[in-house]
């Protein structure tokens, strides 16, 4: 029987809602907030406050994979230069948390993997040091200079160029006229990414599809508009620019190489291919997430379970409280 | 009397005498603790099941705040209940909280953990009844571990009135 896409895709969103994961996140934000008062702790009035960003700030985060990141803005004269900022900041991460977390160098952030907790939990938080762009103007800009300590797409190790108001970023998505289509949209291609191994950043991600429903116009309902942003970035990804909100001389489209983009496409265009060749399929590229399965789904697959091996079951000692 | 668990879609069905017979023996150790195992069946695609008997521990040890069930005679009492015809199994554990209310400590929460994961138990998600005793009367609360977490279970609707009548009439104070 051929699936329905739209009721598909909407169980989709539905399995992966973050409130469903409440508690995970809760230890996510706890963390976050420690690791935020440390910052401020060791580097006192070096510091401008810390904040969230990343998808939680952004409405756009799926319970797969959190994306909580915690910005640290440093004032102009805190460091000499960003590499340095970069490594103080991850010294002093790693010798507080090396007993508890692998602590580990990224592109612009530095991130912290805590130990399986006893719920057999992991937290991750993400560190992104930044110091503003002219001495005392943060509170007034919000403009942060990055430090890029790996290749990055097309943009360089070593480079410290990545200027970006952060702030404007989460602006971007949640200021956007049809932002409740966009959100949809931007949690179902990072389903898709998350299940499928795909390269593109999140951000990258974001970014496009406001592009493509800022070129397009996109309406009908949620395979309707799906599609639509998957043909704009099969058609658009290769010459495509994506100014960053946050600084419009940064582009995102550079986070990409050349080859990353033509296999974007190309999935693109596969993805589509099959799926209106094959309804079904739409389940591979975008899965339910099994462990919050659709309700009505999930409440007529119940059953009181037994164990495989039939046996007498006698049940130990057992203390009650 | 019937309890649904309107989360996960599953009931218990218990007698009301069955009920009866509980409460009077937590009445009778009252203000300790005191429990039992609950027997049964699965029916309806394993959907529900109906708790049948209990059957009582030979040795326990019990104050106000704890209840711990031995296990001597259990594994002779339920082979004769299991080649019954219909067969009954176990399907999960009761006790009383004295001057408490029906809801599961951390103790009681991490007991059906461990009972679930047993060796010699072949029942995924063991129930549990607390009897929340006083002196004036007594509040069910039914409980099962699905998928490791503790869920509850409600009266019924279409029950609750004929129930509520039955336990303002029920008393087991005075002793």
């Amino acid at each position: 029987m051929a699936t329905d896409k739209n009721k598909h895709l909407e169980e989709v969103l539905t399995s992966h809602k973050i409130s469903k994961e409440q508690a995970l996140l809760d230890k996510h934000i706890d963390k976050r907030k420690e690791i935020s008062e440390a910052l401020q702790e060791k580097y006192g009035s070096d510091l401008y406050s810390p904040f969230n960003s990343g998808s939680y700030a952004k409405h756009t985060a799926m319970n797969k994979k959190f994306d909580i990141d915690l910005i640290a803005p440093y004032k102009r004269n805190a460091f000499e230069t960003l590499e340095k900022m970069y490594s103080s900041v991850y010294d002093f991460l790693y010798d507080k948390y090396k007993n508890e977390a692998t602590v580990k160098k990224q592109k612009v952030s530095i991130g912290l993997e805590f130990n399986t907790d006893a719920d057999g939990d992991i937290v991750k938080v993400d560190v992104v040091p930044g110091r503003e762009l002219n001495k005392d103007q943060y509170p007034d800009d919000n403009n942060l200079n990055l430090y890029v300590y790996e290749q990055f797409g097309k943009i360089d190790k070593g480079s410290d160029r990545i200027k970006s108001n952060i702030k404007s970023q989460i602006e971007n998505v949640k200021g956007h006229a049809e932002k409740d289509s966009v959100r949809q949209i931007i949690r179902l291609l990072k389903v898709w990414k998350f299940y499928n191994g795909k390269k593109p950043k999140s951000f990258f991600l974001e970014l496009i599809t406001i592009k493509a429903f800022d070129k397009k116009t996109i309406s009908g309902d949620i395979w309707d508009k799906l599609k639509a942003v998957m043909e704009f970035i099969r058609d658009e990804v290769k010459s495509v620019s994506l100014p960053d909100p946050g600084n419009s001389s940064n582009d995102i489209a550079d986070t990409l190489t050349d080859s990353d983009k033509d296999t974007l496409s190309y999935d693109m265009k596969r993805m589509i291919e099959r799926i209106e060749e094959d309804s079904d399929t739409i389940k591979s590229y975008y899965p339910i997430n099994e462990k919050f399965p659709p309700e009505d789904e999930q409440k007529s697959n119940n059953s009181y379970g037994v164990k495989t091996g039939i046996g007498l079951s006698v049940p130990p000692v057992t203390r009650f409280g | 009397m019937k309890f649904v668990c309107q989360h996960i879609g599953l009931s218990i069905v218990i007698d009301d005498k069955l009920v009866d017979q509980l409460c009077r023996l937590g009445s009778d150790h009252y203000p300790k603790e005191y429990g039992g195992l609950l027997v049964g069946r699965y029916v309806n695609n394993n959907k529900e099941v109906i708790i049948e008997e209990t059957v009582l521990p030979k040795k326990f040890k019990s104050s106000a705040f704890s209840f711990e069930r031995g296990v001597e005679g259990l594994r002779k009492t339920l082979g004769d209940l299991s080649r019954r015809n219909p067969s009954l199994i176990y399907v999960g554990e009761w006790h009383t909280h004295p001057d408490g209310r029906p809801v599961p400590s951390g103790t009681d929460s991490s007991a059906l953990r461990t009972i679930a994961e047993h060796k010699d138990v072949f029942i995924k998600n063991p129930l549990l009844l607390i009897i929340g005793l006083s002196n004036t009367g007594y509040e069910l609360g039914f409980y099962v571990l699905y998928k490791n977490e503790i869920h509850s279970y409600e009266l019924e609707y279409n029950q609750q009135h004929k129930t509520e009548i039955n336990l303002i009439e029920k008393t087991y104070g005075g002793k």
